[in-house]
């Protein structure tokens, strides 16, 4: 979670204010260090590392995780998986200059791509083999969106606004009763707002093909693949998806970018609102709200 | 729903709708822990249950002299019937070997023959909850071979607008038997004992972090309060308790721990007065692991009918009189530790071990009863839950 956190706090005292930020920014920091397959000491990297070799007991917090992954799997028709990690083995998005993965690269880390291969239950999780990968990435920050916007509002703060890096959660609409006025980012243009959702109370999330690329012969590859071609997927520059939770936001975002051209008939079963910029930068907008929630 | 309604035939695998797996994502995001308002879980009913298992292990001393040990496996299982419906409910079983609790070196040899071998006890409640309230029935009742007791509870609970606030009233009658035959003092033969409770309280959420609770209790008995099995002890027939409690629970997430602090004062009318103090650390460790130390002090003044050893000084026959240690003037520390580990299944164990020592010197606000020695006791509990 190597980004920009924020949150803003309206309608209360000082000192509950500070200390439901504090409780909250902790519980960020807790599920970053708990997942974050960076550090040695998270679950991620012990389910990771026992890969093929045993299974790992696991809390009812990581139980709960793992039953959301297994319905995004589902409902994502396995586009989402969160065990295709394993294809930035493949895909190095950081390497300069660039180069594209050889044919044989993509298809040794999709046969470590499964998450029905995956041996788990409520009290352990099993990766059949070395080399396979668990990745909590996708949905871990959003879930901690959505703990630290509890936190704040169990405090009894009425009015805030958590934004973990680009996702954002919000508690009731702004003090003054109007809504929070979300800027969505120009997937061309870093400085600029292609439209603005507006959200009383719930979450708008952003997945997004600039947030990690390489550019090869003039053609963008992004970090989104999908995970049944080992491919990126090209068909949106993003999609933001309004929803009644951050982590719900951000998977409806996920999935849509993965969906292709299917993303909008996907997004209207979801019952959402969505923006998506196509890949010619023209925009479209779902839901029978679109035009009071979304105000360009 | 026209959309849902408009969904394709299923891909891949066979019967699942769309609109069912869309509902299933929603489902999984809100069983995610913390993502609903802890406080809005407390306004239904709790829809977890647990059985739990317990042994304790009781040891007390005194120099030279071990005085009593308890052995008592206990089941307590709480299970909610409907989303608005609970009912929980207990059984313990004591057995008690050894001399009585004298708690009094002078009296050592005039003890009578204890106070009975086993104790088999059980309770049960039931709760009911509305929208903004609920109500519990409760029942209990206990057996040992010279004393049976009958009791029934009544509580009434409400909370706030903000599930912040609750109060809560309560009231309880109990129905006793002392039947001690054996008793040092003339037989016993079916004593009565009435006692009735009357409970007001309240719980406060402050913060994210701390929460504060308080409660008053009123008790009021009437019928046999003398212990049949210490020589000339008699005392008085009307007994009335004011005890006020109040804990403080602060979580730290820093440290993800919890510090919680209690306070107790209480007045008897049978002349004892007593402040209760304590400190518990909840730490949280890694590998499913909570370790609990806690620390209590306990400082009373003696009931007007006490008197200083050497027994039987300043008895008089027909008077009120008692030798118990307990209703001496004295001051106690209890260092307690538990450990509990999470294990899978939601399976909880944990082992406690507690060490009580009370001394007349370590009252505070005023001299202890003198001439007592130090009595001591510590106690061991193991634990077993399971939630489902």
């Amino acid at each position: 979670m190597a980004s920009v956190h924020e949150m803003h706090v309206a309608g209360t005292d000082r000192d509950t204010a500070d200390r439901a930020a504090r409780a909250a920014i902790a519980d960020v920091k807790r599920i970053e260090a708990k997942y974050s397959r960076y550090r040695d000491d998270s679950v991620t990297t012990a389910i990771n590392r026992a890969a093929g070799a045993r299974a790992v007991a696991i809390d009812a917090e990581t139980a709960s995780l793992l039953h959301y992954a297994d319905r995004c799997h589902a409902l994502a028709d396995g586009r989402f998986d969160i065990t295709s990690g394993v294809l930035r083995r493949a895909w190095d998005f950081k390497r300069r200059p660039p180069r594209l993965p050889s044919a044989g690269e993509i298809a040794a880390a999709r046969d470590l791509i499964g998450w029905p291969r995956v041996d788990w239950s409520d009290e352990r999780v099993f990766l059949p083999h070395a080399g396979m990968e668990l990745d909590f990435g996708g949905i871990a920050k959003e879930y901690a969106a959505d703990r630290a916007a509890a936190i704040v509002r169990d405090a009894g703060i009425a009015h805030a606004l958590v934004n973990l890096g680009g996702d954002v959660r919000a508690i009731g609409p702004r003090a003054d009763g109007s809504p929070w006025r979300v800027g969505i980012r120009d997937p061309r243009n870093a400085e600029g707002i292609v439209a603005t959702m507006l959200v009383d109370d719930g979450a708008v999330a952003t997945s997004g093909d600039y947030e990690r690329y390489i550019e090869v012969d003039g053609r963008r590859y992004c970090h989104l693949l999908d995970p049944r071609t080992g491919m990126p997927v090209d068909h949106w520059r993003s999609a933001s998806v309004a929803a009644p939770l951050a982590i719900l936001a951000g998977s409806y975002a996920t999935i849509a970018m993965l969906q292709g051209e299917c993303a909008e008939r996907f997004l209207a079963e979801q019952k959402v609102d969505a923006l998506l910029v196509k890949a010619d930068g023209s925009l479209r907008r779902i839901g029978h709200a679109a035009s009071e929630q979304l105000v360009r | 729903m026209a959309a849902t309604d408009a969904a394709p035939p299923p891909r891949g695998d066979g019967a699942i709708r769309i609109g069912d797996r869309s509902a299933a994502l929603v489902a999984a995001a809100l069983a995610l822990p913390g993502i609903l308002p802890a406080t809005a879980l407390a306004q239904s009913a709790p829809d977890e249950g647990v059985v739990a298992l317990r042994y304790y292990d009781y040891r007390d001393w005194q120099p030279g002299v071990d005085r009593m040990s308890v052995r008592s496996p206990s089941l307590y299982a709480f299970v909610p019937l409907t989303d608005s419906l609970t009912v929980e409910g207990s059984l313990v079983y004591d057995s008690v070997s050894g001399a009585s609790p004298l708690y009094h070196d002078t009296v050592s040899g005039a003890s009578g023959r204890g106070i009975g071998d086993y104790r088999s006890a059980g309770d049960a409640k039931v709760t009911k909850y509305f929208g903004d309230s609920s109500l519990a029935v409760g029942a209990a009742y206990s057996h040992e071979q010279d004393y049976i007791s009958r009791a029934a509870s009544l509580e009434w609970r409400t909370w706030s607008a903000d599930r912040n606030r609750t109060y809560a009233i309560g009231f309880g009658a109990a129905k006793d038997r002392i039947n001690a035959v054996e008793g040092v003092n003339a037989p016993v033969l079916d004593q009565p004992r009435e006692t009735y409770d009357y409970l007001l309280g309240f719980t406060q959420v402050l913060d994210a972090e701390s929460v504060v609770e308080s409660s008053l209790t009123w008790s009021d008995g009437r019928g046999y309060f003398s212990d049949p099995y210490k020589l000339h002890d008699m005392r008085p027939d009307h007994r009335r308790i004011l005890a006020w409690l109040t804990r403080y629970h602060r979580y730290f997430a820093a440290s993800d721990a919890t510090l919680q602090l209690g306070y107790r004062y209480l007045d008897d009318s049978f002349g004892d007065r007593s402040h209760m103090l304590e400190a518990s650390w909840v730490q949280v460790l890694p590998h499913g692991f909570t370790l609990t130390p806690t620390i209590r002090y306990f400082t009373q003044s003696a009931a007007y009918f006490y008197r200083d050893p050497p027994f039987p000084q300043g008895f008089v026959p027909g008077q009120l009189y008692t030798a118990d240690e307990r209703l001496s003037a004295f001051g106690a520390v209890t260092l307690g530790l538990r450990l509990a580990k999470e294990l899978p299944n939601r399976v909880t164990i944990d082992v406690a071990y507690n060490a009580y020592r009370q001394r007349g010197d370590w009252r505070l606000g005023g001299s202890g009863s003198p001439g007592l020695a130090t009595f001591s006791a510590r106690w061991i509990a193991f634990g077993i839950a399971k939630r489902f």
